[in-house]
């Protein structure tokens, strides 16, 4: 933290770090400045001109994305000279936009229709043709780029040359025939793609997945974090149940970056695109499925299976919370003294790592078992036991056995089980083989801590109701072992 | 990606090499190396741009907005002699427009199209600094003042 | 008539350096080598030198804000401007190809002055003549032993008006795009490859080997009160004599114009533009107005390179005005949103004009647009193009009327 000084914003005297942009020192003062260009991770080029203040002294209003606070600097950002220059700049933004307002996936967090309202308000005045550039463009797998839409503030250039590296888009032409564009030949495909759509103010870069599916207006939004790898990115659920039938019924409509110390503004695309299974394939009902398939009350399981479970050996994952893995070794150590836990991150769950977020085991919460001091044995071990049919119970919770030995092999080896039990949000390909199949929500449907690879503690708020009558996982352990005691 | 091929004989590469150590920092010597693409291929295309941009150092898209930047440089190619005509305030008030409509009759295309024998394109180019001798011509790269159709009609006959 | 860079222009072979020194060349060079560099630095601030390429900067006052050696270790560099690509202005075409050494010797001038040893001159594509000339005379320069302190090279522009505003020619010189920067810091702190460089045009550095012989009093005195020596004037559109006239800075309007032999054909004058295109026009008014920095700025305009575009009473303003905004649309780098839309906005409207499908609406609504983009931009090329029209609009309306009755 460098030197605290005094200056004036708006006529209050203000403290701030000297040499801290007035943008940034105004909007710490709770006074927000209408901008377009400025992006605290990706730099001040100070081209969209729309983030003037008057400032004493200075013979025309200056932007503040440039401007460094010093002491006695006085700054007004409320004056009819700034919201003249806001509003004439506004108006050269939008005098070649389309307009196309009730056809754009940005409707209703569009920087355009936002400052028009806050700081523009003019009536059209322009009867000139506007300028056409190419729409629909498939950028990349995930994004879509509309020329014509695009106010040019270099946000998404300047991500692919300064954060990912990796150079797909350009600024090419200039003047008015300028364009933004992925460079011949390229496709804008590198892991993070999907953020220039989160940085684009405007309607030119939109999410392919999450094109034309629900009107913004109808989401609602929780705090979360990514359960996709062990970064544990801070995340916004984005959820559509006011109208239900939007979004192809699903009630996840995006899953957005949300700024923490952890991932800064960003999120990778595995994770941004990752959630598929949390509206298909889950489970909701308590079943006991053989011998014959009957449904059970969450009391009436824990009666009937709670005795059952001595000599278990029990699976499970990183997708666990810390309140999970607590009740977890509650239950199956400390109670059932289990010596034989498998959790550890198989090729399953092991994917590519880089130096910018993503890490290679693709679950958010192995730190936290390790916290309580719970070790995971191999999983060939337990092949082999399954194998010589040494185990009589076994309990998978929130892991898909398919995935780690093939769906043949694991089918082979889990038929032969005396006692097998299922718990997780998804039946996955061997749901039917289960003798009791529990289900447990997803981590949109529950409130939770994961533990980061550093160790940070990742809280995440509920964002959705559970799926039928499907309880966290630490609720179904404590049921467990209720009935023991 | 566009692939960097290497659409360049040995000498130019030389050439263009040259230009990566001329000046006190590599990436100096980039517009004159572009000059010298677009002189023997008449445009600058992708892979060109590529193998520039490896040579300098440079992200590809870098070098494509440079490209695509500067009037000089083409993305599609002209002709062998390319004839810029001046348009600024001085040339146009001293009939540039006459002469546009001249150079489209002699060569028989219009602006920035190539003559079916690819001998010549034509263009209109901002103010050429030639204003006391407008309209003036660029013809490849040189400057002629006092453009007639006497001249234009010339020039049509006389360059290869 | 005073003349100290056109002095010598009737010679055939001053660009030869053996003519160029016989005439007393490169004298400038050693005594300013025998002068500390604060000194020749004083000594150009004396002489009122000012920024010859548009901007009027006092010339030692720039110099100064190179930071010392011990602030700043590490190399400085001097760049002359002859990206020189106004309509209108063509002087620094003559300067180079009548006398190249001039220029070499000034640069080398202001390498002792701000301690560079690197010197770039910058030179327009669209002059090939030039760079060939200028090459020559950087390899007599060579062989005569005068770059042994400071090296000189030369490098071609690509066709970009904007290349030739300091801070884009610096971008375009690191092989970017010619996007102005936004100073502070100024390129004399932060310039070539982030190193102090003093960026002059061609007509500026050729007047310094003059004040270092003759010393800047005798330069200030020939001038207008706070910019010395004299300036040399491009001048063309509707006059007899279409050409570079040089003279001391203060001369009035009235006498420039009689030495070009006056408006062509003898018909009424409509309005001079002082600077090159993108300046205000000045009109029969004018005529005494004192042609120098200050006093073209107190008449409502800039002096600018003094490219002077004649324009006779058969000239239409709205055509005139189009012309110029078409060029600044063209030429606009597209950094900025208020240049970039608006320029582009402003030349479709003047042609919808042209077309004879104005309204009256379209008067106020291009002043507006004009005041919307004046002051609000990174350079000025965008705030000219909110000037342009609007002070055609102001100086001719009726012109501007005639068109717009017509839709």
């Amino acid at each position: 933290m460098g030197k605290l000084v005094k200056y004036r914003l708006n006529g209050r005297e203000v403290e701030a770090e000297e040499g801290r942009l007035v943008i940034d020192a105004a909007k710490d003062a709770g006074v927000e400045i209408a901008h377009y260009c400025y992006h605290p991770a990706l730099g001040n080029p100070g081209n969209c001109r729309l983030c003037v203040v008057e400032v004493a002294g200075a013979p025309k209003p200056m932007p503040s994305c440039r401007l460094p606070v010093k002491e006695g600097l006085d700054v007004r950002t409320d004056t009819d000279a700034v919201k003249r220059a806001q509003a004439g700049v506004l108006e050269l933004h939008l005098v070649n936009h389309p307009l196309d307002c009730p056809v754009c996936d940005q409707s209703g967090e569009c920087g355009l229709q936002d400052y028009y309202m806050k700081v523009g308000r003019y009536p059209s005045r322009a009867r000139e043709d506007k300028e056409h550039k190419g729409k629909r463009i498939e950028a990349g797998p995930h994004v879509m780029l509309d020329q014509e839409r695009c106010i040019l503030c270099t946000r998404c250039t300047r991500f692919v040359d300064q954060v990912t590296k990796t150079h797909e888009l350009g600024i090419f032409s200039r003047g008015h025939q300028e364009r933004v564009e992925v460079a011949p030949g390229m496709t804008l495909d590198n892991a993070y793609s999907g953020n220039v759509v989160d940085i684009c103010p405007v309607g030119a870069l939109t999410d392919r997945d999450f094109r034309y599916k629900v009107r913004v207006w109808y989401l609602d939004h929780a705090d979360s974090i990514c359960p996709g790898c062990s970064r544990g990115c801070g995340i916004s659920v984005h959820t559509s149940t006011k109208r239900p039938w939007h979004n192809e019924g699903r009630r996840v409509a995006r899953l957005k970056p949300r700024w923490s110390e952890v991932n800064g503004h960003w999120m990778c695309d595995d994770g941004r695109y990752g959630f598929a299974n949390l509206d298909t394939d889950r489970l909701g009902k308590v079943l006991r499925l053989r011998p014959e398939r009957v449904e059970l009350s969450w009391v009436d399981m824990a009666e009937e299976l709670a005795g059952r479970l001595d000599g278990v050996k029990v699976v499970a994952s990183g997708m666990l919370s810390n309140e999970d893995w607590a009740a977890f070794k509650a239950l199956f150590v400390d109670t059932l003294t289990v010596q034989d836990l498998y959790f550890s991150a198989e090729p399953d769950q092991i994917g590519a790592e880089d130096d910018l977020l993503r890490k290679k085991e693709k679950v958010p919460n192995l730190k936290g078992a390790e916290a309580l001091g719970l070790k995971s044995g191999s999983f060939d071990r337990l092949a082999e036991d399954l194998e010589a049919g040494k185990v009589r119970c076994l309990y998978v919770i929130e892991r898909d056995l398919a995935k780690v030995w093939g769906e043949a092999r694991a089918r082979a080896l889990l038929t032969q089980v005396p006692l097998l039990v299922f718990q997780g949000p998804n039946k996955g390909a061997l749901g039917d083989l289960a003798h009791y199949r529990l289900p447990a929500t997803a981590y949109v449907e529950e409130e939770g801590c994961f533990t980061n690879f550093e160790g940070n503690r990742r809280p995440y708020r509920k964002a959705l109701e559970p799926i039928g009558c499907a309880r966290p996982d630490w609720e179904i352990f404590k049921l467990l072992q209720e009935a023991r005691s | 990606m566009t692939e960097p091929s290497a659409p360049f004989t040995p000498e130019q590469e030389a050439a263009l090499r040259k230009w990566t150590q001329y000046y006190p920092y590599k990436q100096m010597g980039l517009v004159e190396a572009l000059r010298c693409v677009q002189d023997w291929h008449r445009h600058i295309k992708p892979e060109a741009a590529a193998y520039v941009a490896q040579l300098f150092g440079l992200p590809f898209n870098h070098v494509w907005g440079v490209v695509t930047f500067f009037p000089t440089f083409t993305t599609k190619p002209t002709g062998k002699n390319r004839i810029g005509l001046c348009r600024g305030l001085s040339c146009w008030l001293a009939g540039s427009p006459q002469m546009a409509k001249r150079l489209e009759s002699t060569l028989g295309v219009a602006e920035k199209e190539v003559t079916e024998d690819g001998r010549f394109s034509w263009e209109e180019m901002e103010c050429l600094g030639a204003c006391e001798q407008g309209p003036a011509l660029l013809v490849n790269d040189r400057l002629q003042g006092q453009a007639t159709d006497e001249k234009i009609a010339a020039l049509a006959k006389e360059l290869k | 008539m005073t003349k100290i860079l056109t002095k010598h222009f009737d010679e055939p072979k001053l660009h030869e350096l053996e003519t160029y020194r016989r005439l007393g060349g490169y004298q400038g060079l050693e005594k300013a080598l025998s002068m500390s560099r604060k000194d020749v630095t004083e000594e150009v601030k004396k002489s009122n030198l000012r920024g010859l390429g548009g901007a009027g900067f006092p010339t030692g006052g720039k110099w100064e804000t190179v930071p010392p050696e011990e602030k700043s270790p590490g190399p400085r560099y001097v760049v002359v401007n002859c990206d020189e690509s106004e309509p209108g202005c063509f002087k620094d075409r003559v300067l180079v190809a009548r006398a190249p050494h001039q220029v070499i010797e000034g640069a080398l001038i202001v390498a002792h002055a701000i301690d560079a040893h690197d010197a770039f001159i910058f030179v327009r594509g669209e002059y090939q003549n030039q760079y060939d000339i200028l090459e020559d005379a950087i390899r007599e320069a060579e062989s005569a032993g005068y770059l042994k302190r400071c090296g000189m090279k030369l490098m071609r522009g690509a066709g970009a008006y904007i290349s030739g505003l300091d801070t884009a020619l610096l971008e375009t010189m690191e092989g970017k795009k010619a996007w102005p920067r936004q100073p502070p810091p100024f390129p004399t702190v932060v310039g070539l490859m982030g190193r102090p460089t003093a960026v002059n045009n061609v007509e500026t550095v050729s007047m310094l080997p003059h004040i270092m012989v003759n010393g800047g009093d005798w330069f200030a005195k020939i001038g207008a009160p706070k910019s010395g020596g004299t300036v040399v004037f491009s001048i063309s559109g509707h006059v007899e004599k279409p050409g570079v006239y040089e003279f001391p800075m203060g001369v009035k309007l009235r006498e420039v114009l009689a030495a070009a032999g006056g408006v062509k054909g003898g018909r009424k004058l409509k309005c001079v533009i002082p600077g090159g295109a993108s300046m205000p026009p000045l009109v029969e008014k004018d005529l005494d107005v004192a042609l120098d920095f200050d006093g073209v700025r107190a008449a409502g305009t800039f002096l600018g390179a003094g490219g002077m575009i004649v324009l006779d009473e058969t000239a239409d303003a709205v055509a005139v005005a189009h012309n110029i905004e078409r060029f600044l649309a063209h030429e606009s780098c597209g950094q900025c949103t208020p240049c970039r839309e608006g320029s582009a906005w402003t030349e479709r409207i003047l042609g919808r004009l042209l077309d004879g499908k104005g309204t009256p609406d379209d008067l106020p609504n291009i002043q507006r647009v004009g005041e919307n983009i004046t002051g609000k931009v990174i350079c000025a090329l965008g705030d000219t193009v909110g000037v342009i029209t609007r002070a055609y609009l102001a100086k001719f309306p009726e012109d501007f009327k005639k068109r717009a009755a017509n839709g």
